[in-house]
């Protein structure tokens, strides 16, 4: 079996979906334990492409295509994961585009970026209402919460967000990075965010310090 | 193409040893009328001013041939006929073979090769960053430096051995050359015949004989002129003991406008056409068909200074025309590029050499000579041969154009895609992204990452990369015994 799952790594590094859906369904299939499959196959391939990323042998548009085998394969193992009554990864982290903004592409580099670090990123999309986002912080109980927006106009969303996780009484409880192309480490500042990055690589960096400490895959 | 192919793409990348500039969509400066006038004028100069040559001797072989000699004055004229068949005669193409032949160079016109620029006095010291005399340590540097450089395509001498006897100077030069690079090396410092016949000597020793240096000239040579029109008879006789040989031997001008060229641009050129021909002619007259190159390397005489202005857009103008007077006569051009005439590696060098690479695409340079020098081709910079480097390597993806197959079009992908997507994770972008260029020492970090590093320059960053190569390239050496072969060739010619 451990064969197999080295072989699920190479699929990602090769960025080769067919095979790392059908070996991972095999896998799972065939009966191995669910978190191994997570842990030793996806996730250490997702750090180990965020290793090769820091020197400078992988590019972002890979880690984003590693990203996305990830999820798809995440969605097999996930069911039996549930079964099994296994754990999850490392510190959750949910990220959404604010109300009123389309842009997805900066917030999908982040949450590429933070499965490389072992973060188990909760991806709510774009323009998704402030309510949403308050509703999925108080279900899953993630470590940070991460808003983008590219948009002037959008950008005050973030400050309505923050503003409404106070409200529900949530806001000590999660951390909140803000980034976009407009976002500043001022206005992070002035509207109560606990982190602010100017691209996908430094948000996790920025995470990472937020977490409290740097999580492997599979910590709890 | 499946995503798993796209992992293929990037094993495929693996660099070559020498990176070549494509010589597609090049323009012409000159227009026909213009180039035709130049032309004209040069034969005009040819055969009425005719051209000093400081040696009896080499003036009687010229008459012999065909010229028309004023022995008293000595001066030689060039009548339109011999000029004309004398020009006939010299091959098209040129092969600069390599002791390495991935790394031999064919100049067809098809691409563009640079070198490293040539001997400098002094040296900016890597680690004080100070100048000072070089050394034959220095050129050794700077040579494995080149070697381990793609966008460094043959060697010219970067610094001069300035430690060893000026008579067999340029024997140790090529010696040093030869045992820190496997490139092609062209000898600009051997002017006299003595010194051409112990390079040839050197030559044949790597080559491996007589016959296999002419089949595979691992060694090239060219001879300038000095402005306005003269010729020391030396570098022609030298010039000749390479055309025997089988090792090509250019003719180069360097005109400076309002001294010793004329002040406007095309007065300038037809004193340097003039020149260059008279040097290719002669070269035909005594070694028929020799292998042989046109070079250039004009600039203007700064106005308040006098001294030789190097980089502006006269420069420019030089270097595009020349290349493309060299195309009207059939043969491979030599272009001065790069010679900034910046004390450092700043705002200047860069814009100055930027432009220079630029130009010498665009007139379709076969030899573009060359990376690493600054104020005004006097001193060597390694850090600046890195950043020339870098820029060589700006233009040569510059010129790759805009290539427009199905693949390119990628219309089946922005289809797939669709509005409000992102191409960021397609197939199609994972297998072609590695087609954009990457820069090494232009910075393209955060504000925040630059003032960590503490705001380092690009030339900072070359430096640094030119440590990295010091530190890990191994050139390929020599095999066993040629070095000491070498030395008892510059032993007796030292002796001499």
């Amino acid at each position: 079996m451990d064969e197999r799952i080295a072989a699920l790594r190479e699929a990602l590094y090769a960025l080769d979906d067919v095979a790392a859906l059908s070996i991972t369904t095999e896998l799972i299939d065939g009966g191995a334990e669910p978190q191994r499959v997570l842990q030793e196959g996806l996730a250490e391939a997702m750090l180990e492409t965020g290793r090769r990323w820091n020197a400078g042998d992988v590019f972002l548009p890979e880690v984003v295509a590693a990203a996305e085998i990830f999820k798809r394969c995440n969605e097999i193992v996930e069911p039996a994961l549930i079964a099994a009554g296994g754990r999850t990864l490392g510190h959750k982290i949910v990220m959404a585009t604010v109300k009123g903004d389309l842009h997805d592409l900066g917030k999908s580099m982040v949450g590429a970026m933070m499965k490389t670090a072992g973060f188990e990123v909760h991806d709510l999309g774009k323009d998704v209402p402030t309510e949403k986002i308050v509703e999925a912080v108080r279900e899953m109980h993630p470590r940070i919460v991460g808003l983008s927006s590219l948009l002037t106009t959008t950008v005050p969303e973030q400050r309505n967000v923050i503003r409404a996780l106070q409200e529900a009484g949530l806001r000590r409880s999660v951390k909140v990075m803000v980034g976009g192309a407009p976002v500043t480490e001022e206005w992070a500042t002035e509207i109560g965010a606990d982190g602010f990055a100017p691209n996908a690589p430094e948000a996790v960096k920025v995470a990472l310090e937020l977490a409290g400490d740097e999580p492997k895959a599979g910590a709890a | 193409m499946t995503s798993s192919q796209a992992g293929a793409i990037r094993e495929h990348a693996a660099s070559p040893r020498v990176r070549g500039l494509p010589l597609a969509n090049r323009i012409d400066i000159l227009t026909e009328t213009a180039i035709e006038r130049i032309h004209e004028g040069a034969l005009r100069v040819l055969d009425r001013v005719g051209i000093e040559v400081r040696s009896d001797r080499v003036i009687a072989k010229l008459e012999r041939a065909g010229a028309r000699a004023d022995h008293d004055a000595g001066r030689v004229r060039f009548p339109r006929e011999v000029v004309e068949a004398a020009l006939a005669q010299v091959p098209a193409t040129l092969l600069l073979a390599a002791r390495d032949p991935a790394c031999d160079l064919m100049l067809d016109g098809s691409r563009g090769y640079l070198t490293v620029d040539g001997n400098a006095a002094e040296i900016l010291d890597l680690e004080t960053n100070e100048r000072r005399a070089s050394t034959k340590a220095d050129l050794a540097q700077v040579t494995r430096v080149a070697d381990a450089l793609p966008q460094i395509g043959f060697l010219w001498q970067p610094v001069t051995a300035r430690d060893e006897p000026i008579d067999v100077q340029p024997l140790h030069e090529i010696a040093t050359e030869f045992a820190n690079s496997s490139k092609h090396i062209q000898l600009m410092t051997a002017a006299k015949p003595e010194q051409a016949r112990g390079a040839v000597e050197i030559a044949r020793i790597v080559a491996g004989g007589e016959r296999e240096l002419r089949e595979r000239p691992v060694l090239s040579a060219f001879q300038c002129s000095l402005s306005p029109l003269t010729y020391d008879g030396q570098p022609l006789e030298a010039a000749a003991v390479y055309g025997e040989a089988g090792v090509p031997c250019g003719f180069v001008a360097m005109p400076i406008a309002c001294a010793t060229a004329p002040a406007t641009p095309a007065a300038a050129l037809v004193v340097s056409n003039a020149e260059v021909l008279a040097g290719i002619v002669s070269l035909q007259l005594l070694v028929p068909g020799a292998r042989t190159f046109y070079g250039a390397c004009g600039t203007v005489m700064d106005l308040r200074t006098g001294a030789a202005a190097c980089g502006g857009p006269e420069d420019l103008l030089f270097q595009m025309a020349s290349a493309q007077l060299a195309r009207r006569y059939g043969m491979p051009s030599s272009i001065g590029t790069f010679a900034t005439g910046a004390k450092s590696a700043d705002w200047q060098a860069g814009v100055e050499n930027g432009l220079s690479g630029m130009a010498s695409w665009l007139g379709g340079a076969d030899m573009l000579c060359g990376a690493g020098l600054l104020y005004g081709a006097r001193v060597y910079s390694i850090a600046e041969l890195v950043l020339d480097t870098e820029l060589f390597d700006l233009v040569c993806h510059l010129a790759g154009g805009v290539p427009v197959t199905d693949e390119d079009l990628a219309l089946e992908v922005i289809e797939a895609v669709g509005p409000g997507g992102h191409f960021l994770a397609q197939p199609h972008t994972l297998r072609n992204m590695r087609r954009m260029w990457q820069p090494r020492v232009f910075g393209r970090e955060t504000w925040e990452d630059w003032e960590a590093a503490g705001r380092p320059e690009p030339r900072d960053l070359a430096r640094e990369r030119a440590r990295k190569i010091l530190a890990e390239h191994e050139p390929i050496p020599l095999a066993d015994g040629i070095e000491d072969d070498i030395r008892g060739v510059i032993a007796a010619y030292a002796s001499d």
